[in-house]
């Protein structure tokens, strides 16, 4: 009795510690969400209030609408498309060099990982222009490619290196057993390391969605055709600081815009922790 | 050993070759967008028979760029389809960014050889363009009647020329403008009279203060075209040939107008702009801030953000409008552009970009459309004819502009050198070392103008 | 190498050496194809006088010099930006852990529960933050009303004071933990439960199961963490960028926001380009020092 009513306590302790702190997490997102109900010129007179005093839905018609007849659903549309396959050639590309980096010896092998760290550490801003010149010097400006297939080439060393990191945590005694059963390095990688990797794939396929979703950068750079743009870049265009801005409809399509990325998040997250803890991996 | 070396050369050569001819005239102009090119093809091949159009200018696929919002980027496609419509043969793509992401792009194309075919323009960029020969000078197509600016006038024509060529033609016209809380000083009986002296504005901050205790945002973070129209009245034009004009004291009257505005308590202190985006409309301390102490009851604009103005105000504030004041407001009001139109110098067809330029100036088809959405438009025939058809707002404007500014303005200061928007962060930085009290008038003006005239002689 | 060993293919696929260059080369080819040249042509702009507009010209080691003898802005954000990245980073991590361990937990609501604590990642830079940001750390905002009701009447202006604006950043940085959380939370489930169980039998509490368990062996990703948001502390923009522009008197200018207006607002990009690399080195520099530590305290011997 006194047993399962302290642990109901502690349960209770629990939910409400982490439901009030979660409402801390999610009240600018709430914000939003409401104020893009509000009539779009009483966003900021009321920002102080949350709930609407007077609901409205034509933010979302403004909003979906969208510019010069190109109507929000395709920049919806296009993003998914650059941000899918993005995240494909990433995942496919990181795991093979990863496992690279993880079990194989080989010469140059520091300088790669050295090279990979310092790809990193130079700020986005200053390769604008060389990139640009680059990509136009390949014929590739105005089209998808350079959103799309140089992530098909590993060039971001964050997965890399938490791939890595996360095979370095596999045992290798795993790896000794195929080996002794004749297994290649290729097999080994297919057929034991990489089902083992999903957590970090899984992590990996959020982070890298929802960084390609939100990058605005490069598709501003290289995407010239309005209708071609991503949502990210379109989101932008609802503000013009000389005149007037349509805060309300931005919030709209903001709010419709993080749904991708919350809906998978919310499939995905179960699959992060179920991972390996399960299958008998006892060291 | 030897292959990495040779393998460090290349790329080594790859780089000097791409760092050093920027592009070159190798690079493939990627623009004009595969699909834009297939229609065009298609439509032209119906239309080649029937080529006696109007224009007769055959095929061409042109970029057209701008920055705006929504309203702006429906209305101007909406009149590049009727160029299209009327010239059968060319295709026009419009592609539009934000203010700050379409300078980006723009100087990344720049850089790459491939400014679109017709653009928009700034005053505070056609100079540097116009100097990098990136801009197609307008005066031979002006003179041989392609561009019309018969109905244009010649001081409109000067804002948009550099070193004797015509560069850029204003899209539309505005001058500085006083947006002011009507409302307010209404319900205390305060009038505000137009062009101001400085001294008459002091008094008018004062009493609304002391009235209301509403305080004044004089340009905060954004003084620099006010610094300018502010430093007219001296007849100092603050840019010179890799120089700032005036000395080490010219620009003192100018911080003491923030330090006197503190010591009478009337300007708003440095931190409420902490807490809004300066420069945006809608977060200005005027329409934003809800408290006395967080209010001002004025904001230094310009009469075509008047119904932006309006729209952000809160419900029952009525905005009004008047000129800015300045120590000689003879001297110091002008008329400028609000935005420009240039032709890129990367365009294939230059003929039909500055045929679609015209258009878009002179023509009541574009301009119907258009309804000045880009400010009042420049030529006079236009103006009357759309007037007319203009938001009770924007009449007002029509109205502030030609019966308050024009009959008592002077011509524009020439558009801004390389190094300018470099100095005017100074300057808003300077302000806001004032306003802090870190530095006295005296010498926030000589720091301001050494190191003003140090980043003007590097340039 | 066929003629020395007489390896069949197959057998020279398999050598170790060259399966690690064949898995890496994906990397070898993007990193010649997308990245060396780009890269080295920014190098060569920070040696060139480059406004955009017009082709660079060298101009030797002069914007180097001008950077350290003749720019107290640059000082000022070099200033700002370890302030921020040191005390903004181990905050971060130290949140996302515990909020890890908290979720890691399965109970019906946990889902939900990672959702929303992951959130504001999402939703990252977006104007919506931007705006609310500043409306909540305002003078009359949620923040200072939620101290008045806890009984501190204040109507301090956190954006407005030069010492507090850069912690409305930081706050903001922390409150974005969630790509640590996820990583960890994934790493804690590679644990394998058989040492949790050992631990018990020896008698071990939570408490001891988290100081000799849990902490030792998270610290490869403790250690990867560390690195990652290190680089990501000093290449630190957004929060600058769109909340305080480094308002007030350069309290908050990070030095990549510096190194933008001086690219695309003063047009002075070979400047901006050179201050770029001395990033590179300073953020290398540092990657170094945490790596030279590494074998001090990261646990590298798997489970």
């Amino acid at each position: 009795m006194g047993m399962t009513t302290k642990r109901t306590i502690g349960k209770i302790v629990y939910h409400v510690l982490v439901c009030g702190l979660g409402l801390v997490m999610i009240y600018p997102l709430v914000w939003m969400i409401m104020s893009s109900f509000k009539p779009t010129q009483t966003i900021f007179t009321t920002a102080n209030q949350l709930i609407p005093s007077q609901f409205v839905l034509e933010n979302y018609a403004n909003g979906w609408k969208g510019f010069a007849k190109i109507s929000f659903g395709v920049f919806f549309k296009n993003s998914l498309f650059i941000s899918i396959i993005a995240t494909i050639g990433t995942l496919i590309s990181s795991a093979l060099v990863a496992f690279g980096f993880s079990r194989c010896k080989f010469f140059g092998k520091r300088i790669l990982f050295v090279a990979m760290l310092l790809s990193m550490m130079l700020p986005a801003q200053v390769l604008m222009i060389p990139q640009y010149l680059w990509y136009q010097k390949l014929g590739w400006v105005g089209s998808y490619k350079p959103l799309i297939i140089p992530y098909f080439f590993a060039i971001q060393g964050f997965f890399v290196y938490q791939i890595t990191n996360f095979i370095d945590g596999i045992p290798r005694e795993l790896d000794e057993a195929a080996k002794i059963d004749g297994c290649s390095y290729y097999s080994i990688f297919f057929r034991i390391i990489l089902p083992l990797t999903t957590p970090a794939l899984i992590t990996s396929t959020i982070f890298s969605f929802m960084w390609r979703w939100d990058d605005f950068l490069s598709a501003l750079l290289y995407i010239n055709e309005s209708a071609k743009y991503p949502v990210s870049l379109a989101l932008k265009l609802f503000c013009d600081p000389g005149s007037s801005s349509d805060y309300g409809a931005m919030f709209a399509m903001a709010t419709i815009s993080i749904l991708p990325a919350v809906i998978m998040f919310i499939c995905l997250q179960k699959y992060l922790v179920e991972g390996i803890s399960t299958s008998g991996l006892k060291g | 050993m030897k292959k990495k070396i040779a393998l460090v050369m290349a790329c080594a050569m790859t780089v000097a070759s791409l760092a050093g001819c920027g592009g070159g005239s190798g690079s493939t102009s990627t623009t004009a967008a595969a699909g834009g090119e297939t229609t065009a093809a298609a439509a032209g091949g119906e239309t080649t028979a029937a080529a006696e159009a109007p224009a007769g200018g055959g095929e061409a696929n042109l970029v057209m760029y701008w920055w705006g919002n929504q309203v702006r980027n429906e209305r101007t496609q909406a009149a590049l389809d009727k160029y299209c419509e009327l010239n059968p043969g060319v295709s026009i793509d419009g592609q539009f960014a934000e203010w700050n992401d379409y300078w980006n792009k723009l100087a990344t194309m720049a850089a790459g050889q491939a400014i679109p075919d017709v653009l928009q323009m700034d005053y505070m960029y056609v100079d540097q363009y116009a100097k990098s020969n990136l801009l197609v000078d307008l005066k031979p197509y002006i003179d041989n009647g392609t561009l019309d600016v018969s109905e244009i006038s010649e001081n409109t024509i000067a804002s948009g020329t550099v070193d004797g060529g015509v560069y850029a033609i204003a899209a539309g016209i505005n001058a500085p403008a006083l947006l002011y809380n009507k409302t307010l000083l209404d319900e205390n009986g305060i009038t505000v009279k137009d062009n101001m002296t400085m001294d008459e504005f002091f008094a008018l901050c004062k009493e609304v203060f002391e009235k209301t205790g509403v305080k004044t945002d004089i340009a905060y973070g954004i003084a620099n075209s006010w610094s300018e129209y502010y430093m007219r009245s001296f007849d100092i034009v603050p840019f010179g040939d890799k120089k700032m004009n005036g000395d080490e004291t010219s620009w003192t009257p100018f911080f003491e107008m923030y330090t006197k505005g503190l010591e009478e308590g009337w300007l708003l202190p440095p931190d409420v702009f902490a807490e809004i985006t300066v420069g945006s409309v809608e977060q200005t301390p005027m329409v934003y801030n809800s408290t006395p102490a967080t209010q001002s009851w004025c904001e230094f604009y310009n009469s075509n953000q008047l119904a932006a103005m309006q729209n952000a105000a809160p419900e029952g504030m009525e905005i009004g409008i008047t000129t800015w004041p300045a120590p000689d407001p003879k001297k110091s009001a002008y008329l400028k552009s609000s935005q420009f139109f240039s032709v890129g110098v990367h365009t294939k067809n230059e003929e039909e970009a500055v045929k679609v330029l015209d258009f878009m100036i002179n023509s009541s088809d574009a301009n119907n459309i258009l309804l000045g959405e880009r400010g009042v438009p420049a030529p006079a025939d236009i103006a009357a004819e759309v007037a007319p058809q203009l938001s009770e707002i924007d009449q007002k404007v029509t109205a502030f502009i030609n019966d308050v500014v024009t009959p008592n303005c002077s011509p524009i200061n020439p558009p801004q050198p390389d190094g300018a928007s470099e100095v005017y962060d100074l300057l808003n930085r300077t302000v806001e070392k004032v306003c802090y009290g870190q530095l006295d008038a005296a010498t926030a003006a000589a720091e301001f103008f050494t190191e003003a005239n140090k980043i003007m002689s590097s340039k | 190498m066929k003629g020395k060993k007489n390896l069949t293919f197959r057998q020279f696929m398999c050598k170790e050496s060259t399966a690690g260059v064949v898995f890496c080369a994906p990397f070898i080819i993007g990193f010649l194809m997308f990245m060396i040249v780009p890269m080295g042509i920014s190098f060569y702009y920070s040696f060139c006088d480059y406004n955009i507009l017009t082709p660079a010209v060298f101009s030797g080691a002069k914007n180097y010099i001008k950077m350290f003898t003749d720019d107290e802005v640059f000082w000022q954000t070099i200033g700002v930006t370890f302030y921020f990245a040191f005390v903004s980073v181990p905050l971060r991590l130290i949140f996302a852990l515990i909020v890890a361990m908290i979720l890691l937990k399965t109970t019906k609501a946990t889902g939900f529960y990672r959702a929303a604590y992951y959130l504001p990642s999402i939703i990252g830079g977006s104007v919506a933050v931007a705006v609310l940001w500043k409306r909540m750390w305002a003078t009359d905002g949620v923040i200072n009303t939620l101290l008045s009701a806890i009984g501190i009447e204040t109507s301090f202006a956190w954006l407005g004071n030069t010492n507090t604006a850069i912690w409305v950043l930081i706050v903001l940085a922390v409150w974005q933990f969630g790509s640590s959380m996820l990583i960890f939370l994934s790493a804690l489930k590679q644990i394998p439960v058989s040492l949790y169980e050992a631990a018990t039998v020896d008698g071990a509490n939570k408490w001891h199961q988290f100081w000799r368990v849990t902490l030792p062996l998270l610290t490869p990703n403790i250690f990867f963490n560390l690195v990652m948001q290190m680089i990501n502390g000093f290449l630190a923009f957004t929060q600058c960028f769109i909340i305080t522009q480094g308002k007030p008197l350069n309290s908050t200018l990070f030095y990549t926001v510096y190194m933008y207006q001086q690219s695309f607002e003063f047009y002075n990009t070979g400047y901006g380009a050179a201050l770029a690399w001395i990033m590179l080195v300073i953020i290398g520099l540092i990657t170094l020092l945490l790596f030279a530590t590494k074998k001090f305290w990261v646990y590298e011997g798997g489970f």
